[in-house]
């Protein structure tokens, strides 16, 4: 298994478009040092490859969808409570498109 | 060296739900920003997914409308990507399990009928709106997790016309299923391009380029023709097209460009796991499908049966609420063919002279109908059942209303009118020789004569009675 290397871990980072300090980077890649090591006793289990991927630990389904009733939208002051900048009833952001 | 396009589409349609996708939110348009949400619209942690039942109905709909495979089992992924409009940080959708399936629909273009195949159909929640001013970007929620179906196409489409075709014909499905307004022009229905030209009878494909939101019919197809144009200029040259977004400049009627596609986005897709698999039993697929509305072609079917003209019957099903005026008044007892023939006709001539749609109609299709009634009856000839509509029109009540108000002024003392009639003929000696001779028009003109020299005052029955009776007595 490719090793997380501060470089992939940067590169990761930028494709997610955030970044983070040095002391960050070096804790993340000593978590990931860690994971790969526990990864790799799993890989040693034979047959683990023909394993199908789970999403859900149980096998199950049900039949549940919600009627199409509406609510009562929360209040906008509400909404914008947490916004930093408030313009016409809208969150105001540094312009999005170059 | 001949070339041939290749063209895909992805469309986004808003389905016309009460609630949002996920939460239970109201959908409602043109309100104050921010007014129409719910916590989990804003994307605060901890807010669970509830998918709509609503929305996975109209979904079936459409996937049986389009001759697909329905999936039974409904799963949901994210789309992991990072946005100012989007307020998780990831998109519901359904990229590993889409609903539909394998379908087709069959285009009519001028060279004759055509089979679209249709990759896939899947569900999804809309990302929130946003308006870019020059150093500002506004954010408004209320768009947020409204469904959405996309319906993606193979790359099985050749010119403009055949992509116009297809997307008309999308819109009248959904349209006429009822799943949404489907109007291109308030974003209702948003169409995404993909072009490339390739040597013709080759099997591989050329380098794409996407044409984003492109919007109305007409465009559609200007676009999609000017690129196919620009693509092949470059190949014979002997160069290469360059893989990039484009977008359609209206005025101009060209593309231009809006970013080269270097490094495609990973969206990271998985599997939501907050949204549990659920089956949907073959009693629930079937209820969806047995109890969608019409589709226009079965209308149609039932309008040449009902004694209609392929002409006219094209015309009712050109727009869903023409065609639901039409079935309202036939309901109300209006003869069909008469009454397909004065819609296509004065209705929709007023519409155009008064810039409306059909539901914004003064004349309601009770009204309509009651005319109709009115005019097979023979009370009112055709001059005078125009005069009547443009009242109905001006009035906005019953036709037989307006007729009781003006039988109080109508003239239908028989002295009066027999007066008028002498009068009338001794003026026109001829036309008693010409009825004499056989011509049964003569009738008909005298009459008119008659309600001319009342100033519309004369009771049209009655003149016409004693008209006939006096021709005769000659």
């Amino acid at each position: 298994m490719e090793k997380a290397s501060k470089e992939v871990l940067q590169l990761t980072a930028s494709k997610l478009m955030f970044d983070m300090t040095d002391e960050e980077y070096d804790r993340l890649v000593k978590e990931f040092e860690v994971l790969i090591k526990q990864m790799n006793i799993i890989g040693e289990i034979k047959g683990v490859d023909d394993a199908e991927p789970m999403t859900f630990p149980f096998d199950v389904t049900n039949s549940c969808l919600r009627e199409d009733v509406c609510s009562t939208s929360i209040k906008k002051e509400e909404a914008l409570k947490n916004a930093k900048d408030v313009k016409e009833g809208q969150i105001r952001l540094p312009r999005v498109l170059k | 060296m001949e070339f041939e396009a290749v063209i895909g589409l992805e469309i986004h349609i808003e389905l016309k739900t009460k609630s949002k996708m996920f939460s239970s939110a109201p959908v409602t348009y043109g309100l104050e920003p921010n007014t129409q949400i719910e916590l989990y619209d804003l994307g605060f942690p901890g807010v669970m997914p509830s998918v709509n039942k609503q929305a996975v109905i109209s979904a079936i709909r459409v996937c049986h409308a389009l001759n697909m495979k329905i999936d039974d089992t409904l799963m949901f992924d994210r789309k992991n990507y990072f946005y100012s409009d989007l307020s998780k940080g990831y998109q519901i959708t359904q990229q590993f399990r889409p609903i539909g399936r394998e379908g087709h629909l069959t285009i009519k273009t001028f060279e004759g009928e055509k089979d679209i195949g249709i990759e896939r159909l899947h569900l999804e929640e809309d990302a929130c709106k946003q308006l870019h001013y020059s150093d500002y970007t506004l954010i408004d929620y209320n768009r947020s997790g409204i469904p959405l179906i996309e319906i993606v196409s193979k790359p099985e489409i050749r010119s403009g016309e055949e992509a116009a075709k297809y997307v008309e014909k999308i819109r009248s499905i959904v349209t006429f299923l009822d799943v949404s307004n489907g109007k291109m022009e308030e974003g209702s229905l948003r169409c995404d391009t993909n072009v490339s030209v390739r040597e013709k009878g080759s099997s591989d494909f050329g380098i794409k380029v996407e044409i984003k939101n492109v919007n109305g019919l007409t465009n559609i197809q200007r676009a999609i023709d000017y690129e196919i144009r620009r693509q092949t200029e470059i190949l014979q040259k002997g160069e290469i097209v360059k893989e990039e977004t484009r977008r359609y400049d209206e005025n101009k009627k060209i593309t231009v460009l809006m970013r080269a596609k270097n490094d495609p986005v990973d969206y990271k897709y998985f599997t939501d796991a907050n949204i549990a698999p659920i089956k949907l039993s073959k009693e629930f697929i079937q209820e969806a499908i047995s109890t969608s509305p019409e589709l226009a072609e079965v209308k149609k079917i039932r309008y040449l049966s009902m004694g209609l003209n392929e002409y006219d019957s094209d015309l009712l099903i050109s727009d869903v609420d023409l065609s639901k005026y039409f079935d309202e008044a036939v309901r109300s007892g209006a003869n069909p063919k008469l009454l397909a023939n004065w819609i296509n006709v004065n209705v929709r001539a007023s519409l155009k002279r008064l810039n409306i749609s059909i539901n914004e109609f003064p004349i309601t299709p009770i009204h309509l109908a009651e005319l109709i009634k009115i005019i097979e009856k023979g009370k009112i000839s055709n001059v005078q059942a125009r005069d009547l509509f443009m009242k109905m029109l001006e009035k906005k009540i019953s036709p037989n209303k307006i007729l009781e108000e003006s039988d109080s002024t109508q003239i239908s003392d028989m002295s009066t009118i027999q007066k008028l009639i002498l009068e009338t003929i001794s003026e026109n000696e001829k036309s008693v020789i010409d009825y004499k001779n056989g011509n049964e028009r003569v009738v008909g003109f005298i009459v008119g004569q008659v309600l001319k020299k009342s100033a519309g005052k004369a009771n049209p029955a009655l003149t016409s009675k004693l008209v006939l009776e006096e021709l005769k007595r000659r």
